[in-house]
């Protein structure tokens, strides 16, 4: 979780509403890439899980650009991808192959999570008011966000104790 | 918001439509991120940039970008990224690959590269094993390394990829990776900005064949900064020192980067073409130069 670039404390509403937005972007970009990386590799349990994760970004990240288009109408974006990296996305290294849904969902977990403390960890740098009760709300959200996956985990048969760690080889010889 | 950051280009220009094949979790993933990232920075269109790698898993790398890619053969990809370069200057050339593909089979050619100062930038993943082959012994594995070509451990000491390339006088050389996302995109974009041979090391874990302690974890629990150690890149003395705990530390940033670039091989042909050319034949006549008089 990373950021380049922003200064929290002239950020206008319009650039925390854009900047909100690319965090869903790339998550739900993040999600489809891992749900082709399941494809791939065969686990698709975790694949489907991912998609249900992208489209709720999507949905998320729609809602918010709505809200924006309704208050600054098609004003030029004056934030970037090139700003975030990691906020809401989980991070590469928490995609395995043959990864099973439960690890994948405790990977999405752990991505709430770091929103989450992103949103919290902003919030005494912001001057102004709507750009504060806007991230507020946004760090809220990564609550509601995390009791979903939680509800989902929830859905899942006991857990073996056994994790793909358990089905590695040692080298054979060459 | 001040710093608005406003380009021509973004990350996903440079991204193209081929899916990478990668093992789920590997650190190439985060490293063709902060390439895109480097590249929009610099803004150069995709169809101005060169982008040339030789074989193992890092150096499917030019095919996710939009850039122009040659894939070509193992360790061969600096001859060749020269030889882009030299054939048209304009291009921005980038080569990459692995440890194995960079100091092994193709530890040959770094140093002609060095010694000419090519206005190239050369990545290399470092992993410290032969990931696409299934796992057997690099060029950087650590002394000791179990693997499926040394059963009982390894006998020899690695190759230091960053004392290699300071030795021979690269003009730019840096260390970044997965683990400081942000860092690797601007040490990446440093290095394409330097005018000159520009090295980057990232160590970039291997999810499949790799050891514990050189996944994420194991990896942010030694890195540490080269800026927050008040590291002058400035003193090539002061790199080569810090250069020797690769292995131990992964220290992350700019090792050296010369104050004052020698002219590139490029700027030195430019020179010679334009010193000759005042007594050069026309096209026309140029097979008089292989008659006798």
């Amino acid at each position: 979780m990373a950021t380049r670039g922003i200064d929290f404390a002239s950020l206008s509403l319009m650039d925390a509403l854009d900047l909100a937005i690319l965090v869903e972007e790339e998550a739900q970009e993040r999600y489809e890439e891992f749900a082709a990386q399941m494809d791939q590799h065969r686990t698709p349990d975790a694949a489907r899980f991912f998609r249900f994760m992208a489209e709720n970004e999507s949905k998320h990240g729609l809602e918010l650009s709505a809200r924006r288009a309704q208050r600054f109408s098609d004003a030029p974006r004056l934030v970037s991808r090139a700003m975030i990296f990691d906020i809401e996305a989980p991070d590469y290294d928490a995609a395995r192959a043959f990864m099973s849904p439960r690890r994948a969902m405790a990977a999405a977990l752990a991505s709430e999570v770091k929103a989450h403390a992103f949103f919290v960890a902003a919030l005494p740098a912001l001057k102004d008011a709507e750009v504060r009760s806007l991230f507020e709300e946004l760090r809220d959200e990564e609550i509601e966000h995390q009791d979903l996956v939680k509800a989902e985990l929830a859905k899942l048969p006991l857990d073996s104790g056994l994790s793909d760690e358990d089905f590695v080889d040692e080298p054979a010889p060459q | 918001m001040s710093a608005t950051g406003t380009c021509e280009f973004q990350p996903k220009d440079y991204k193209s439509d081929l899916k990478p094949i990668w093992c789920p979790g590997c650190g190439d993933f985060s490293v063709v991120q902060g390439i895109y990232r480097a590249l929009a920075a610099i803004g150069r269109p995709p169809h101005e940039i060169a982008f040339v790698s030789g074989i193992g898993c890092s150096s499917r790398i030019p095919g996710y970008t939009t850039a122009y890619g040659f894939n070509s053969v193992h360790g061969r990809s600096l001859p060749i990224a020269q030889g882009i370069k030299l054939a048209n200057p304009d291009l921005l050339v980038l080569a990459a690959g692995g440890d194995g593909d960079g100091f092994s089979i193709g530890g040959g050619h770094i140093a002609h590269l060095i010694r000419r100062n090519m206005d190239i930038t050369y990545i290399v993943m470092d992993n410290q094993i032969y990931g696409l082959t299934k796992g057997q012994l690099s060029p950087t594995s650590q002394k000791g390394r179990v693997t499926c070509t040394s059963r009982y451990g390894s006998l020899e000491n690695p190759v230091n990829p960053l004392l290699y390339v300071l030795a021979y006088g690269a003009g730019f050389v840096a260390q970044a990776s997965p683990t400081d996302l942000v860092g690797m995109a601007a040490t990446i974009e440093e290095a394409i900005r330097y005018p000159g041979f520009a090295f980057v090391n990232i160590q970039s874990p291997c999810v499949t064949y790799g050891e514990e302690a050189q996944q994420i974890k194991g990896l942010k629990a030694i890195s540490e900064t080269l800026a927050s150690l008040g590291h002058n890149p400035a003193d090539r003395l002061a790199a080569m020192d810090l250069a020797q705990h690769y292995g131990e530390k992964l220290h992350l940033g700019v090792f050296y980067r010369n104050p004052e670039p020698p002219p590139t091989y490029g700027d030195l042909v430019k020179e010679r073409q334009t010193l000759l050319s005042k007594d050069a034949l026309p096209k026309e006549r140029i097979l008089d130069l292989f008659i006798k008089k």
